[in-house]
């Protein structure tokens, strides 16, 4: 049973080395439920870097798809996530080419043990949630942009899985489109209390508009150097600060004034 | 909207029109050179024509041909089969060496392997399935175990997010996502089997097929019949190799998607 202030996602001391780079150097945080007031939607939680810092290594360790050299990610029964456990958006939307939309989904389902009418049931109504219904019959290779995300977020959230993690969903959009992934993501959280997604991302705005959380990644520095091995330098509680979830939150002076921080912050991470 | 003089350009894109008026003139260009030819050695497409009706009515042309197509389907088959299996298998690293020492065995030539493929299959019918077979699975297992190799690891962790299993992986991402990658080497192998037709039926020529009637036909000079089997040969081949084409897009419909015109 879940409850506000559940611990959803612990990531504990998590060390990562590539040959003999420390990429990340003791990464700690949490994701913890929240159930504000008057609404039924989940969260979204952002780990903001700059490029280059291993804020994709740190997404395939929380994925669990790459075992960290220390440190543990267990989940909120405190058992260590495995690959499977949690939905996961890679950046290029990868998709079985040679299946329709509709068996991708389809195959979401089976392959986590549902049976194939629960499946083909599940996928036929996200089919509509995510106005991909026209296009059900539709290999990937038909699909823009914008179709394949929505069909790879509804892939994951096939099997109903509580975490969602998304890597660099806004990396390179225009303006426009970025608008569209930052609503698709708040209607994917709007479905179900129980979403929560944990996006990684170096676009700092994208991020302060969709988040409730943000943690933000990035190297020590001793006398003026670069200290190798990313860590969580600041986190920043959106709610409390009054700007989670605000309609024209990007009108706000407040906004403004954090955005103009941590774009500081950024270049001496 | 593509022009006439998009032919000539380079990395245009020409409309079906201009392509069927590009394959006419080279086809036409072809017949009138051989028709214009001064070569003895080539004969007239009259001659051929000629031979053919006798190879047909006087040397059993025709069961000759199904006798060929048997061999070559059979041995297609049993390709297939190995091919397919030992290219899967390279997923499992203990038969990455077998695989990689199969794929070498390419460089052999069939001549030297009639004697110990004589005593392993007992010679006739069974010899040449075996040497055909050989010919083609070595390079189909080369090509295709390059394609299962270059298989992006994106697409091994996509369906492990999903919780799938590693036999499911195998089936989705490594059978069902090469398939017609599978599909277009294996006409590239079929190719090279009628490639290597003359000699393996040569090699036993009781057992008759196309290959020893065009080898019976050398042997006496007979050009024009020579030529005429040769015609045949191509052909069938062109008809196999169509076929298969409309074996992929019915099959693998989505594999023309992904292809950009140039």
């Amino acid at each position: 049973m879940k409850g506000a202030g559940d611990v959803l996602l612990d990531v504990k001391d998590v060390r990562l080395r590539l040959g003999n780079a420390q990429v990340l150097g003791g990464i700690s945080f949490q994701v913890i439920d929240r159930v504000r007031e008057g609404t039924t939607t989940g969260q979204v939680v952002a780990l903001l870097g700059p490029s280059g810092v291993g804020k994709t290594r740190l997404f395939r360790v929380i994925a669990g798809l790459d075992e960290p050299d220390a440190g543990t990610v267990r989940d909120k029964d405190n058992r260590p996530l495995r690959a499977g456990d949690v939905g996961v958006v890679f950046q290029d939307y990868p998709l079985l080419k040679h299946r329709t939309v509709v068996q991708n989904l389809e195959i979401a389902g089976t392959v986590a043990g549902m049976s194939p009418e629960t499946s083909k049931k599940r996928a036929s109504e996200l089919l509509e949630t995510f106005k991909l219904g026209d296009r059900s019959d539709f290999y990937p290779a038909q699909l823009s942009g914008g179709q394949r995300q929505r069909v790879a977020i509804a892939q994951q959230i096939v099997q109903p899985r509580q975490l969602l993690l998304m890597d660099e969903p806004f990396s390179g959009l225009d303006p426009a489109a970025l608008e569209d992934v930052a609503k698709l993501i708040v209607d994917v959280v709007n479905l179900d209390d129980l979403y929560t997604i944990v996006l990684v991302t170096h676009d700092i705005r994208a991020a302060m508009t969709v988040s409730d959380t943000m943690h933000m990644l990035g190297r020590d520095r001793k006398d003026g150097k670069i200290v190798p091995g990313a860590k969580v330098q600041e986190s920043f509680d959106m709610v409390k600060l009054g700007l989670a979830w605000q309609r024209d939150i990007q009108e706000m002076p407040e906004f403004t004034k954090l955005e103009k921080e941590l774009k500081a912050r950024f270049r001496t991470l | 909207m593509s022009t006439l003089s998009d032919a000539f350009r380079p990395n245009r894109v020409v409309n079906g029109r201009t392509t069927g008026l590009i394959v006419v003139f080279w086809c036409a260009t072809t017949l009138l050179l051989w028709v214009l030819s001064p070569w003895k050695t080539l004969p007239t497409p009259l001659e051929i024509l000629h031979a053919l009706s006798t190879l047909w009515w006087e040397h059993g042309l025709g069961p000759e041909t199904f006798t060929t197509l048997k061999l070559i389907s059979h041995a297609t088959l049993l390709t297939i089969v190995i091919s397919l299996a030992l290219s899967y298998a390279t997923v499992i690293p203990f038969f990455r060496p077998l695989v990689e020492g199969v794929s070498k065995l390419r460089f052999l030539g069939l001549t030297g392997l009639v004697f110990p493929f004589t005593l392993l299959t007992g010679g006739g019918y069974a010899l040449k399935v075996g040497l055909l077979t050989f010919g083609m699975a070595t390079f189909f297992v080369t090509s295709m175990a390059q394609i299962v190799v270059e298989i992006p690891r994106a697409e091994f962790d996509h369906m492990r997010v999903l919780g799938a299993g590693e036999g499911r992986i195998l089936w989705e991402v490594v059978v069902r996502g090469t398939l017609d990658r599978a599909l277009d080497v294996l006409r590239q192998n079929v190719a090279m089997g009628w490639a290597m037709i003359t000699m393996v039926e040569g090699i036993s020529r009781a057992e008759g097929g196309i290959g020893a009637l065009i080898l019976n036909q050398n042997k006496h000079f007979l050009l024009a019949e020579v030529y005429a089997i040769l015609i045949v040969i191509l052909l069938l081949g062109l008809v196999m190799d169509y076929g298969m084409g409309v074996l992929t897009n019915a099959l693998c419909p989505y594999a023309r998607l992904g292809r950009v015109a140039r």
